[in-house]
């Protein structure tokens, strides 16, 4: 999970962009995805977004995140389509459960707009440096630095916490913790003691991280404070361009 | 007149929370351009005397605060903590904790943006904080991706871009190993020596505060045992001792030598200076 | 006790161990050096399984820790990792010894005993809290809890890393008491006087390779070899080499003034 949201480096056309571009690109293709009314538009922006990953150099990336999402869908499609009644029969089950074909049709259109709008956003930050966003957030956005600053720290802290949480898991399995089980729900049951010392140890870093930022400064941060500036290139007037109109699109189709 | 960079009268505080006094009684002047190390056994006080000299006390943590700090002039309880923040740089023993960015050039700009430096000495300022600490060649990467020593690096740039006049460190080097631990301190005994940084230095490796600083302060328990030059202070292993306090070892061979009446002059603090003491004292026996 | 046959080590594409091969016996207090990121602490943690090697094996006692479990190991080795908090998971520090206990025994009566004896033992208050307790105190209850499950073998990985030396002097006395008894020690670390003064083995590790194996005196002299590992030797091993022939093989103050002594009164060595 820490793999899919860290920044990876490159240098193509859309590692270039603007990070603002980037963001409302994100947003449009998602937006656009619960917009549109049919499963074959989902399909092709769910392509698209794979064109975008492999122009990025990151096209593996995307398929494990793809696998995932499918993984994921498929228990979202077995909730939803034992639910919905309406429509045409199509498969008659025991205990008085049946698929009917708009219940098909509807849950199928829930997951592929679950994975058209989620790829975008994940596929963004891949591209993104953490800082670069968060500098286009507070400067043309308008969103208070401290704010951004939280989430950024977040999104940061999240391969931290693993790491911690592994290491923790490692000193406790060399005291005899059975974690090497294969046993999943054994698994769980013992990681929840765990939170302890993982709190803790969160906790006194970010008390350092907050204090290390005062001392330098953190209350004064102005608007326009930002030392690197972003420009609008052709490709970013043409990303943005090619995309309001995969929304418009979205509305008819 | 020129005022000391840190001046302290009748120094006592007690955390909020605290049972005891964590400082009692301090009274220390620190001038301008010193290389000062703090050493002492854990709870001695050392971080919270640090702590008074950037304001962190008593801004941040509170508690009952008696006496005077000034630094650099200025009270460090009628100022406000950015203010007093501002003269002094600090850096932590936590050495992923105290760092903001993902990647090495923004943690340096971070502090410079903060405080609305105009952009083009902004450029200037970084390139010459990386040169000065000798990473220029780091400049674009990751920061997860360097080493404990490295990360170090980069947060002592952080600060130095903001041109602080004394640098304040606590633990630098904790969690280093012996190699970078020596290249982060070669760096601040030049820094004191090249731009005449005041730079304060907590640590607990003897040997190698007693090779880089000039002035040494032992302390335990809230108060100050010792303050004085490294040599003088290290006479007393004895008192050093049972305040949990380490001796380089060749002065602790210096001290034997002494007790047994074959060496009477002052202690040495590195190899060099032991070589030459042991073959004084044999007189060419060897 | 702790057999490494031609172990090779790598993750993620990338090798960090070639080709170690070494013994340590019952009864030896062997430290482990090198640079930082020469791989110690990935041999530390070979040695109990938590990394399984790619090639070669790690035989402990005579059991494989690729078929083996860890959390099993752990009846035979205490690990004490560098930082405590990662171990500490109660909040009580003879809660924590008892979770420690759990793992590896099962009779309740035993593990009562086994506390109190513990806790005695360190002079512990049963009832602290150990996150109100600084970093050096923190270490000792880690430790207290590893060894109150009475382990052969105690793998130490840069135990006193921010401690001071007070902290430093006390974890490491019991250790080398528990030697004396016949543990068998194997500690990781950069501190070369630390080595000095408690270890009988040195193992230096340099690129992931093994470097040199063998007594004090013999490794400390070898320049090359520290070179390799960027290491400096103890300072007073550093003067009697420095010196010469009369002081081969000193490596304490102690001695080092005794044989500065007798030279000086002309005494016959």
């Amino acid at each position: 999970m820490k793999g899919l949201l860290n920044y990876v480096e490159g240098n193509s056309v859309l590692h270039r962009m603007n990070p603002l571009s980037k963001l409302i690109i994100a947003l449009l293709i998602s937006v656009s995805c619960f917009l549109c009314k049919g499963h074959l538009f989902l399909l092709g922006v769910i392509l698209v977004n794979l064109a975008l990953a492999a122009v990025g150099g990151i096209f593996n990336r995307a398929l494990g995140l793809l696998k995932t999402l499918i993984k994921l869908s498929i228990v979202l499609f077995l909730l939803q389509v034992f639910f919905i009644r309406d429509g045409n029969i199509l498969l008659r089950l025991p205990l008085n459960i049946y698929i009917t074909d708009m219940g098909l049709s509807f849950s199928l259109l829930l997951v592929l707009r679950l994975m058209g709008a989620t790829m975008p956003l994940t596929l963004m930050l891949s591209l993104t440096q953490m800082n670069d966003l968060s500098n286009v957030m507070v400067e043309k956005l308008g969103i208070p630095y401290k704010y951004v600053f939280v989430l950024i720290t977040a999104i940061r802290f999240i391969p931290v916490f693993m790491n911690d949480m592994q290491a923790i898991m490692e000193a406790q399995t060399a005291r005899g913790v059975e974690f090497d089980t294969r046993n999943i729900f054994k698994k769980i049951g013992l990681i929840l003691p765990l939170c302890v010392p993982l709190l803790v140890s969160s906790v006194k870093r970010i008390e350092y991280g907050a204090l290390s930022a005062e001392l330098r400064g953190f209350h004064h941060r102005k608007k326009n404070s930002g030392y690197k500036q972003y420009g609008f290139k052709v490709q970013d007037i043409g990303g943005l361009a090619l995309f309001t109109l995969l929304l418009v699109a979205s509305v008819f189709l | 007149m020129s005022k000391a960079m840190v001046q302290t009268k009748e120094l006592c505080f007690k955390y909020k929370d605290g049972k005891e006094f964590a400082l009692e009684n301090i009274g220390l002047t620190i001038e301008k351009g010193e290389l000062v190390g703090i050493i002492g056994s854990s709870g001695a006080g050392k971080t919270s005397l640090l702590y008074t000299m950037n304001g962190v006390i008593p801004h941040h943590y509170r508690g009952d605060f008696y006496g005077e700090v000034l630094v650099d002039g200025l009270d460090t309880v009628d100022n406000t903590m950015d203010r007093i923040s501002r003269l002094s740089g600090s850096v932590f023993q936590d050495i992923d904790g105290q760092m903001v960015a993902t990647l090495v050039e923004d943690e340096i700009l971070f502090g410079l943006e903060n405080y609305g430096i105009p952009r083009d000495e902004i450029e200037s300022r970084v390139n010459e904080a990386l040169e000065k600490v000798g990473i220029t060649h780091l400049r674009y990467r990751t920061i997860s991706s360097l080493s404990g020593g490295e990360k170090q690096k980069v947060a002592l740039c952080a600060i130095l871009a903001l041109k602080p006049q004394m640098l304040l460190l606590d633990e630098p080097t904790a969690e280093l190993d012996p190699q970078s631990s020596q290249q982060i301190f070669r760096i601040l005994k030049e820094l004191n020596e090249k731009e005449g940084l005041t730079v304060v230095i907590v640590e607990q490796k003897i040997m190698l505060l007693s090779e880089f600083v000039k002035r040494l302060i032992v302390m335990e328990k809230g108060k100050i045992l010792f303050d004085d030059e490294v040599r003088e202070v290290l006479k007393h292993s004895q008192a050093l001792y049972e305040a949990g306090v380490n001796c380089p070892r060749v002065v602790s061979l210096s001290n034997a030598l002494t007790q047994r009446g074959l060496y009477k002059g002052p202690a040495p603090i590195h190899l060099d200076e032991a070589e030459t003491m042991v073959k004084e004292i044999l007189h060419g026996k060897i | 006790m702790v057999r490494f046959e031609a172990v090779s080590f790598g993750y993620e594409g990338k090798q960090t161990i070639y080709d170690v091969t070494f013994q340590i016996n019952q009864g030896d207090f062997a430290a482990i050096i090198g640079a930082n990121g020469a791989g110690k602490t990935t041999i530390s943690k070979l040695t109990n399984g938590i990394l399984k090697p790619t090639s070669g094996r790690v035989l402990v006692k005579g059991k494989d820790t690729k078929t083996t479990k860890t959390s099993e190991l752990a009846r035979t080795i205490g690990f004490l990792f560098q930082n405590p908090d990662r171990q500490i998971c109660q909040t009580t520090i003879r809660d924590e010894i008892m979770f420690g206990l759990k793992c590896v025994l099962k009779d309740n009566h035993e593990i009562e005993e086994r506390i109190n004896q513990t806790l005695e033992t360190f002079g512990f208050d049963g009832s602290r809290d150990p996150f109100s307790m600084s970093r050096g105190e923190r270490q000792r209850i880690a430790l207290a809890s590893v060894l109150a499950t009475r382990p052969e073998i105690l793998v130490l990985d840069e135990p006193t890393t921010g401690l001071d030396y007070r902290e430093c002097m006390q974890i490491m006395e019991l250790v080398q008491e528990l030697n004396r008894q016949g543990t068998t020690v194997m500690m990781v670390t950069h501190d070369m006087e630390l080595v000095n003064d408690f270890a009988s083995r040195v193992l230096v590790v340099g690129g992931g390779r093994l470097l040199a194996d063998g007594d004090k005196t013999s490794v400390f002299r070898n320049a090359e070899v520290l070179k390799a590992a960027s290491l400096m030797p103890p300072q007073i091993s550093a003067l009697a080499q420095r010196l010469g022939e009369p002081f081969e093989g000193i490596h304490h103050v102690d001695e080092m003034a005794d044989r500065i002594q007798c030279l000086k009164e002309g005494a016959s060595l």
